[in-house]
């Protein structure tokens, strides 16, 4: 061991880290030494102080204002450095700030683009219902305007006296309209329902309500021999024609 | 210089008080002002020196590690890195200036030694010259001893030897009676 020290203190190792004149790796080695080995330290040691009393014998009187200039240039920096900070924190703000408006924006934007869809979609429904509306019209008035058109009175039976209601048939053109003018009253658990069988087959043609409107048509799926029906069910309407309960019927 | 100043110092540094600065100038201010003299050779660029060790020294405060070199080591290593850094961009500069105009090469040199800077301290001359020229050569002029030894044409052993004995010397001067001499003989 004692060995190994002289020849660590033979070398030039600490002299070199004394003058910042090692390698990485040197550095460590010597630092090393200086840690685990007393005498090592006490040779370190003694190099600084000779190093320092060696300098001490160079000294030369520094010229009048130097130190002012470097306290001024110490001042300088520091401002320098208050100032960095003063624009980073200013800069960060700045960052911060575009942030927030840029995810507000992002947001604003992703409304306005559902927005947006919504507002299509309703003109397009808006748009084909126009478009349905119109077709339905124009049938109706094709209907109601030609000469081949055969108007049918409809009353009720016995069940519904006062049922009133006229169908339109025009067999050229293949359309069938009726309007229902007057319905009688029924239990609040009750509603009409209108039904049309043709080909044999008995069509759905939903419930009936008073109109609102007393010329307004529903269109009736046209069909030769087709026999219609009103029938009386249970409210919101049956899957099936309860047979009993029609109160008129009429065939076109 | 006491180690209770030193520990002020470098509490001081730490808490990045410019005061630092200013005791550390007040104390050691000469010395690495001779250190940087000693490496550039010319009381201007010295100056220059001593004033950007100075501003690294205020920039690098929390980098120094007591446990790892005594402050003056850490000063010294800084202001003699600054002065060998300069010395190497005047010379670039001048080694340009040269190839531009020949007349400007007399710029800087043994020459240009300014009378303040010619050693007057006594103690130096206790020390002989051969160990001198090698303390020297490793402390200010940024010599490897390997250097040292092919510059001033001295085997390596020699150079090792004498650094050893130029700093024993130095010892014998510094020592606890010399320092008593010395006081006597102010009285």
């Amino acid at each position: 061991m004692k060995e190994k020290i002289k020849n660590f203190l033979d070398s030039d190792l600490i002299e070199k880290y004394l003058l910042e004149n090692t390698t990485q790796e040197e550095t460590l080695q010597v630092e090393r030494y200086i840690a685990m080995y007393p005498e090592v330290q006490k040779t370190y040691d003694e190099l600084q102080n000779n190093l320092e009393s060696f300098a001490k014998m160079h000294a030369v009187t520094t010229p009048d204002g130097v130190k002012e200039k470097i306290i001024a240039r110490i001042r300088g920096e520091r401002a320098g450095r208050k100032k960095f900070f003063q624009y980073a924190i200013a800069a960060s703000v700045t960052a911060l700030l575009f942030a927030v408006a840029s995810v507000f924006f992002y947001q604003q934007n992703q409304n306005l683009q559902e927005e947006n869809v919504a507002v299509t979609n309703k003109i397009e429904t808006l748009k084909q219902d126009m478009n349905s509306q119109l077709e339905d019209m124009r049938r109706q008035f094709i209907v109601l305007n030609n000469p081949q058109t055969k108007k049918l009175n409809v009353n009720g039976n016995r069940k519904a006296k006062e049922l009133k209601a006229v169908a339109y048939i025009n067999p050229v053109k293949k359309l069938s309209y009726i309007n229902v003018s007057k319905l009688p009253n029924l239990p609040e658990n009750q509603c009409y329902q209108m039904w049309t069988e043709v080909n044999g087959k008995m069509v759905n043609l939903g419930i009936i309500k008073e109109s609102k409107n007393q010329d307004e048509l529903f269109a009736l799926p046209y069909g030769k021999q087709a026999v219609s029906y009103i029938t009386i069910e249970p409210e919101g309407g049956n899957n099936v024609p309860t047979v009993e309960n029609i109160v008129a019927n009429f065939a076109f | 210089m006491s180690t209770l100043l030193e520990k002020h110092i470098v509490e001081l540094l730490q808490e990045r008080n410019e005061k630092a600065i200013s005791l550390l100038y007040e104390h050691y201010g000469d010395t690495l002002f001779g250190v940087a003299n000693k490496v550039v050779r010319n009381n201007e660029l010295a100056q220059d020196v001593l004033q950007e060790s100075f501003v690294k020294i205020w920039k690098k405060s929390d980098s120094y590690d007591p446990s790892k070199a005594k402050l003056f080591t850490w000063l010294f290593r800084i202001t003699r890195n600054t002065a060998i850094d300069k010395l190497r961009s005047v010379n670039t500069k001048k080694d340009k200036e040269i190839q531009i105009d020949v007349s400007d090469v007399y710029n800087l040199g043994v020459d240009h030694i300014k009378p303040e800077l010619i050693d007057t301290h006594e103690n130096l001359e206790k020390i002989e010259a051969k160990y001198r020229v090698v303390l020297e050569a490793l402390f200010f002029m940024g010599m490897t001893q390997q250097e040292a030894s092919d510059e001033l044409d001295i085997p390596l052993g020699t150079i090792k030897s004498r650094l050893k004995i130029g700093l024993r010397e130095l010892r014998k001067i510094y020592g606890p009676t010399a320092i008593i001499a010395s006081i006597l003989s102010l009285v």
